[in-house]
């Protein structure tokens, strides 16, 4: 499935480092040579322990965060800054909360200065293409539930038409069924999209379910300690999660992450983060 | 207006008006230093229809118009370089805090000493008195962003221009209109004090006409009936005006 179009999507990631830097100035290595190839339109899962980087990973390739040291490319082009290529879906919805559901999703439009007229246009696509109910568009974030509110950002990510669709942790705030339905949603739309899909997860199974490969990270400072590929045949449903091999991938998978203790201290805020 | 928001309100001002009827009859207080709230209600009247208090209304909706426009606009500016420029704000801070730790009242002569009897000087008061909340509230406002959507805005290649118009500007309303509530009731206080300071005009000139060569006591209460009823309308339109600009989050 991973139609491998060159020059769309493609990622490329050679000993990518990163390091944050305290008050005092000290380095506080976050990523330590990391290696990462995403063919055009592949779709795999980060998976690591908590402070492992995966987020500050995702940073780098979005161009919100520069590489300490190392090469990273887009297309064979470097990453540099964020790029309309790119789309972005954070843990939590991040919605304008004075702006309706259908402004939030064309607010990507409107910063690239697209007519109104244009943006209607895209809005209703993009409505359809997520699976939100037109009927909503009208209200604020405050007014929606949890997972609408999420729609609307995957919609918003998705507004200029991203060759690549960065998702970190998009669905954890989510409630376990509610997070099996979107993730098979959005294989749905990447099957019609074909774009390239990095998503950054806390779950096993949800790395198994989506991915064409699950890479692990280790405790900080995160390096790529195993790059798993799933075989399991696509379309994939949530029945196959029953099958053995998953529990072979899974298994293989926990291994990898048990190697390294997880890592004490905290440099990034302490985040919530739903394990399942 | 709904009948619950309306009905409180009518309530307490009818206690309100018992409360000095009863002050007035118990206390068998003359009509020279406190008139029953019928007299003054009648001189109220009156007074705004044979023209009395309308010439001096004017003069005082003039200065307060124009002294919050100043005054917060400036504030809105001087608000956002606060915000912007640490060194900006360490620089000018205290002679902020310092102009408004001196009381308008101790700077009101010196002002109309400056600019005049006239409109200039109450300009110029109200326009200070109004500066400094609405311009912290500015301030504040601005810097309350949340960090994570100035991100979304980077991620989105945002310019500077569209950042502060769809970012930082609407998260800082609340606060704005906070400040600005604020600054529209000290404009009429400025106002007021600026005329006490000196005029020829306006509605402080009718109280001092009205306790002094016209010895006219309900007048004098119906003057001060009009000042804050005047405060109570601006502060109300400022709300209505939040509501429309900021509705429900």
């Amino acid at each position: 499935m991973t139609a491998d179009i060159p020059g769309r999507g493609a990622i490329d990631l050679r000993g990518v480092s990163f390091a944050f830097r305290n008050r005092t100035g000290e380095a506080h290595p976050v990523l330590d040579g990391v290696d990462l190839a995403v063919p055009g339109g592949g779709i795999i899962a980060l998976i690591g322990p908590n402070g492992c980087g995966k987020s500050t990973l995702l940073r780098v390739l979005a161009g919100l965060l520069e590489p300490g040291a190392g090469d990273a490319r887009l297309d064979d082009v470097p990453i540099a800054g964020p790029d309309p290529r790119i789309g972005l879906v954070f843990q939590e919805p991040r919605l304008l909360p004075w702006r309706s559901a259908a402004d939030n999703i064309t607010y990507p439009l409107e910063l690239a200065g697209w007519p109104a007229d244009r943006r209607a246009v895209r809005l209703s696509t993009l409505t359809e293409l997520v699976g939100l109910d037109p009927a909503v568009t009208g209200s604020r974030p405050s007014e929606l539930s949890g997972g609408t509110r999420q729609r609307v950002a995957l919609a918003r990510a998705l507004a200029l038409e991203p060759e690549v669709l960065l998702l970190d942790e998009p669905f954890s705030a989510l409630d376990a069924l509610t997070r099996e339905r979107f993730d098979l949603e959005l294989l749905r739309l990447w099957e019609r999209s074909a774009s390239t899909i990095v998503m950054v997860t806390h779950s096993i199974p949800e790395g198994i379910l989506i991915a064409d490969r699950v890479v692990v990270l280790s405790p900080r400072p995160g390096r790529v300690v195993a790059d798993i590929e799933v075989d399991l045949p696509r379309p994939r449903s949530i029945a196959d999660l029953d099958a053995a091999a998953v529990s072979r991938t899974a298994a293989e998978i926990r291994a990898h992450l048990a190697d390294g203790a997880a890592a004490d201290d905290e440099v990034e805020p302490a985040r919530v983060e739903l394990a399942s | 207006m709904r009948r619950r928001t309306w009905l409180p309100a009518a309530a307490a001002f009818a206690f309100f008006v018992l409360v000095w009827k009863a002050v007035v009859v118990v206390g068998g207080l003359p009509p020279f230093i406190l008139p029953p709230p019928e007299t003054v209600a009648e001189r109220f009247v009156t007074a705004w229809l044979d023209g009395t208090v309308w010439p001096h209304f004017v003069t005082t909706m003039v200065e307060v118009a124009l002294g919050f426009t100043v005054g917060a606009g400036l504030a809105l500016v001087v608000g956002y370089g606060l915000a912007r420029s640490p060194l900006f704000e360490r620089l000018a801070s205290p002679y902020l805090v310092a102009a408004q730790a001196v009381p308008i009242l101790a700077l009101a002569p010196l002002l109309v000493l400056w600019f005049g009897p006239g409109l200039a000087s109450k300009v110029v008061i109200c326009a200070l008195i109004v500066f400094f909340p609405v311009a912290i509230a500015t301030m504040v406002g601005l810097r309350s962003v949340d960090a994570r959507l100035l991100e979304l805005g980077r991620s989105l290649r945002a310019t500077r221009r569209q950042v502060l118009a769809t970012l930082e500007i609407p998260s800082a309303l609340p606060n704005i209109f906070g400040g600005m509530r604020v600054g529209v009731t000290l404009a009429v206080v400025g106002a007021i004090v600026g005329e006490w300071a000196g005029a020829s005009k306006g509605l402080a000139v009718l109280i001092n006409l009205a306790r002094g060569s016209l010895f006219d006591i309900p007048l004098m209460f119906a003057t001060l009936l009009t000042i804050a009823l005047v405060g109570i309308v601006l502060y109300l339109l400022v709300v209505a005006l939040e509501r429309r600009l900021v509705g429900v989050r």
